[in-house]
C-alpha cells in the first residue's frame, strides 16, 4: 500500500518535485520533530557527565522527582513535587478560568456582532496578541506592582489601608497566564460558534427555551470541538509557559519549568532537566488526552 | 425588562473584558512618557521623552533587535519552506494516514516551548559529538539552534495557513497544465505558487512575528546570540525601567499600524469590487473626502496615526521638560526633608521605647529571681509587683520607666527593692 502511495504520488508531482517535498518533509517530521524528542528521552535516561558525553543508563533522574536526592532527610522530594502539583492544578484552573471568560465574547462575535462592530472587535482582540509576551508580562507587572495602578485604585476608593503584594500573593501570576492565552481561547470558539446557523438559536427561542438553555443545549454542544481545543491550547502554554512566572511569579513559589530552566542553566545537569521535561510533556499529554476522553472529543478536532 | 438587562450586561461585560484586555498596555505605553524612573502612572511627574533617547542609546537592545531580524528571516525561509511541503502532502497522503500524520505536524503547537528548546540542544549537541566538531562549530551555534528550535513550532502554525488555501486549489489547473505540455516543476512554479502568494505572504509574516517574540524555546537555544526578547526578559526579570515601557509603546504603534493597514487594504479592495459595477459615478454635493479615503474608517484611522507620530516627533524635537523635572526634584527634596525629620524623630523614639523595653525586661528578670530568694514572701501587694512594669506609659522612654517604677514603689511593699535603680543596673549587666 505505501508503495502504491509513492508511486502516485510520484506520479502527481513529478521527480524533482516530488524527492524535494519528501526531503522537506523528511527533515522537518524526522530531524526537527521526532529524533530530538527520542534524543531527550534518551538523555533522561542516562547518568549526567559534564563534559557532554553519555553516559550509563539509569533511572536515577526519575527517581530524583520523586525521592529527591540520594541521602537527603525527607522520604519524597515535596518540593519538586509541590511545584509540579501546583502547575498542573494552576494551569486547570486557569483554562477554566480562561473558558469562563472567553466562551461570551466568542459567542457575541460569532453570533451577535455584525460588519463593523465585528471587525472592531477581531482587531481590538489580534493587536494584544502580537505584542511581545515579555512586555505583556511587563505591563500586568507596573499594574500589580506595589505602587501600581490598583493598589493606587484601591487606596484610593478605600478598600485597603497599604498596598496588597500581588506579587508575592501569586495574583499577579495567575492573572498574567490567563491574559497572555486569552485570544488562542476565543478564536476556536469563535471560528465554531460562526459557523452555527443563527436559524437554530431563533428556532430553540421560538419554542420558549430561556437564554440559558439556549446556550446549554445548542450552542456549547455545538462548539465543543473548538471549546476543546482552546482548552487544550491554554492549558498546554500555560502549564509550559516560563516568562510568565519568571517575570510575575512570587519570590518564594516556582512554576515546573522554572525547576527545568535551573537544572539546565545554574544546576547544570542536562540528564535531570531532560527528565523533568519528559515528565512534565508525558503528564501534560495524559492530560489533556484524560479530558478529552471525558468530554468526548476526537484528536481530529484539535488545531482547526 | 430582562432583555435590557441582558443588554446591559452584556456591556458590562464586554467593557471588563476589553479593560483587561486593553488596559495593561495603554498603562504601559503611558508610562514611557512619565519621568518618574520606576514606570508608574499615578504619581504623574513630568511629560518627557528621555526614556526613548535611552533607548536607542542601549547598545544591547540595539543587539538583540539585529538577531531577532536575523533568526526571523531565518525561520521565516525555513518554517515557510517547510510547512508548504507538509501542506502539499496533507492534501495527497493516503487517507488512511492522514489523521496520524496530522497529529505529528500539529503536535509541535502543542509541545511546551521549553521542551522543544530543551530537545533541540540535547538532540544537536549529540550530532556535534557524533562528527566529533569543537564546541564552536556550527551545530553548537546559537544562531543556528535557534532558528532550527523555532522553525520546528512555526512551521506548524505555516502549514495551517497554508491548508486552509490550498483546499480551495482546483487540482484540475494542475492537470491542464501538464497536459499542455508543462513539466511538473513548470507547473508548480508558474500556477500552484502565484495561487499559494497570499496565503505564503500571510505565513511569512505571521512566522516572523511568532519569531520575534518566541520565548521559551529561545531562552536554551540562543548561545552567542540573544535576541530582543531574550534582552527583554533579562532586563525586566532583574529591575524595570521605563525605557521598556518605550520600547512597548513603539511595538504597539507599529502592530495598531499594521492591523489598520491591512483592515484599510481589505476595506479598499471591497470597495473597489463593489464599485466596479457602476458605470456612473455618484455625484456628490459639497464636501468630498480624497478617493482613498471615503468610506474607509480604517484608512482614516492610519491616516491620523501616521499624523500624531510625526507630530509627537516634531514636538519632540523641541519639549524640555528639564523646568517641570527640576520642580519635581525640588518637591521631592521638600518631601524627602520632611520624610528624613520624621524618620529621625521616629528613629529617636524607637531608640527610647527600645531601651525602656530593656530596662523593664531585665526588671522583669530581677523579679523571676528575687521570690526564688526569698519563697515565704507574700504576693499580694498594692498594685502588684508586675502591674507597674508593663504600664504602658512605661514605654515611652527610660527616664520615665524609672520614674514610674520610683513611684510604683510602696514603702512597705516587700519586692520595693526589686525597682531599686541600683538593683536595675546590676540587673542589666547579668
Amino acid at each position: 500500500m505505501k508503495k502504491g502511495f509513492l508511486h502516485n504520488f510520484y506520479q502527481h508531482n513529478g521527480r524533482v518535485l516530488g524527492t524535494a517535498l519528501l526531503v522537506i518533509l523528511t527533515f522537518w517530521i524526522g530531524v526537527l520533530i521526532i529524533l530530538p524528542q527520542l534524543s531527550m528521552l534518551d538523555y533522561s535516561l542516562r547518568e549526567y557527565l559534564p563534559s557532554g558525553q553519555v553516559g550509563e543508563y539509569t533511572l536515577k533522574n526519575y527517581r530524583h522527582l520523586v525521592y529527591g536526592a540520594e541521602g537527603a532527610s525527607d522520604p519524597y522530594n515535596y518540593v519538586d513535587l509541590k511545584v509540579f502539583t501546583r502547575t498542573i492544578v494552576a494551569a486547570i484552573c486557569v483554562t477554566i478560568f480562561n473558558l469562563l471568560l472567553c466562551y461570551p465574547i466568542a459567542f457575541f462575535l460569532g453570533q451577535v456582532a455584525k460588519g463593523m462592530k465585528l471587525r472592531i472587535f477581531a482587531m481590538l482582540l489580534i493587536i494584544p496578541y502580537w505584542i511581545n509576551e515579555i512586555l505583556r508580562a511587563f505591563a500586568l507587572k507596573i499594574i500589580f506592582g506595589a505602587t501600581g495602578m490598583i493598589n493606587a485604585v484601591l487606596i484610593g476608593m478605600g478598600i485597603l489601608d497599604e498596598p496588597f503584594d500581588f506579587i508575592r500573593a501569586d495574583i499577579a501570576l495567575y492573572a498574567g497566564l490567563g491574559y497572555a492565552y486569552i485570544l488562542l481561547m476565543v478564536f476556536p470558539m469563535y471560528n465554531v460558534i460562526e459557523s452555527l446557523d443563527h436559524n437554530q438559536i431563533e428556532a430553540a427561542r421560538d419554542l420558549g427555551a430561556p437564554w440559558w438553555r439556549i446556550h446549554w443545549r445548542i450552542v456549547v454542544p455545538y462548539a465543543k470541538p473548538g471549546i476543546s481545543s482552546g482548552c487544550t491550547m491554554v492549558f498546554m502554554l500555560s502549564a509550559g509557559a516560563l516568562a510568565a512566572p519568571q517575570i510575575l511569579g512570587g519570590p518564594s513559589s516556582l512554576w515546573f519549568t522554572q525547576i527545568i530552566y535551573q537544572w539546565f542553566n545554574d544546576g547544570g545537569n542536562w540528564s535531570q532537566g531532560a527528565a523533568y521535561a519528559i515528565v512534565l510533556l508525558v503528564s501534560c499529554i495524559i492530560i489533556v488526552l484524560a479530558f478529552m476522553k471525558m468530554f468526548k472529543v476526537n484528536m481530529g478536532d484539535i488545531g482547526k | 425588562m430582562n432583555n435590557l438587562f441582558l443588554r446591559v450586561s452584556i456591556w458590562v461585560y464586554l467593557g471588563i473584558f476589553f479593560a483587561y484586555l486593553l488596559g495593561p498596555l495603554v498603562i504601559m505605553a503611558l508610562t514611557a512618557f512619565n519621568s518618574n524612573g520606576f514606570p508608574s502612572v499615578s504619581p504623574w511627574e513630568c511629560f518627557t521623552y528621555v526614556w526613548f533617547s535611552e533607548l536607542f542609546q542601549d547598545e544591547r537592545i540595539l543587539n538583540g533587535i539585529k538577531n531577532s531580524i536575523v533568526v526571523g528571516i531565518g525561520t521565516v525561509i525555513m518554517s515557510v519552506t517547510m510547512g508548504l511541503s507538509g501542506a502539499l502532502i496533507l492534501t495527497q497522503i493516503w487517507p488512511k494516514l492522514r489523521a496520524t500524520y496530522y497529529t505529528i505536524v500539529i503536535a509541535p503547537i502543542l509541545v511546551p516551548g521549553v521542551v522543544l528548546g530543551i530537545s533541540t540542544v540535547v538532540f544537536w549537541q549529540r550530532v556535534n559529538n557524533f562528527f566529533g566538531f569543537g564546541p564552536d562549530s556550527i551545530f553548537a551555534d546559537g544562531l543556528f539552534l535557534t532558528i532550527i528550535g523555532q522553525s520546528t513550532f512555526i512551521a506548524s502554525y505555516c502549514m495551517l495557513v497554508l491548508v486552509a488555501r490550498l483546499q480551495r486549489y482546483d487540482m484540475t489547473l494542475n492537470e491542464a497544465a501538464l497536459d499542455l505540455g508543462a513539466t511538473h516543476t513548470q507547473a508548480f512554479r508558474k500556477i500552484l505558487l502565484p495561487f499559494m502568494m497570499p496565503a505564503i505572504a500571510t505565513s511569512a509574516v505571521l512566522a516572523f512575528l511568532a519569531s520575534f517574540e518566541n520565548y521559551n524555546t529561545t531562552t536554551f537555544t540562543f548561545g552567542d546570540y540573544p535576541t530582543l526578547t531574550i534582552e527583554l526578559a533579562q532586563k525586566v526579570r532583574y529591575g524595570i525601567s521605563p525605557a521598556i515601557s518605550a520600547l512597548a509603546f513603539i511595538i504597539i504603534v507599529l502592530t495598531v499600524f499594521g492591523a489598520l493597514t491591512n483592515e484599510a487594504l481589505k476595506r479598499r479592495k471591497e470597495l473597489q469590487a463593489a464599485s466596479s459595477g457602476d458605470t456612473v459615478k455618484k455625484v456628490d454635493g459639497g464636501f468630498r473626502l480624497p478617493t482613498f479615503l471615503s468610506r474607509n474608517p480604517a484608512m482614516i484611522a492610519v491616516v491620523m496615526l501616521v499624523a500624531a507620530v510625526g507630530l509627537s516627533a516634531v514636538n519632540a524635537m523641541t519639549h524640555n521638560p528639564g523646568q517641570c523635572i527640576a520642580q519635581v526634584q525640588e518637591e521631592r527634596q521638600v518631601i524627602r526633608a520632611l520624610e528624613a525629620a520624621e524618620n529621625l524623630r521616629a528613629l529617636a523614639e524607637r531608640r527610647a521605647a527600645a531601651a525602656a523595653a530593656r530596662e523593664a525586661e531585665a526588671a522583669a528578670n530581677g523579679e523571676v529571681e528575687e521570690p526564688a530568694a526569698t519563697p515565704a514572701t507574700p504576693q499580694g501587694g498594692s498594685t502588684g509587683a508586675f502591674g507597674s512594669v508593663f504600664a504602658p506609659t512605661n514605654l515611652d522612654g527610660a527616664e520615665d520607666g524609672e520614674a514610674e517604677a520610683e513611684e510604683g514603689e510602696a514603702p512597705d511593699n516587700p519586692l520595693g527593692s526589686v525597682f531599686d535603680p541600683t538593683n536595675l543596673s546590676t540587673a542589666t549587666e547579668d
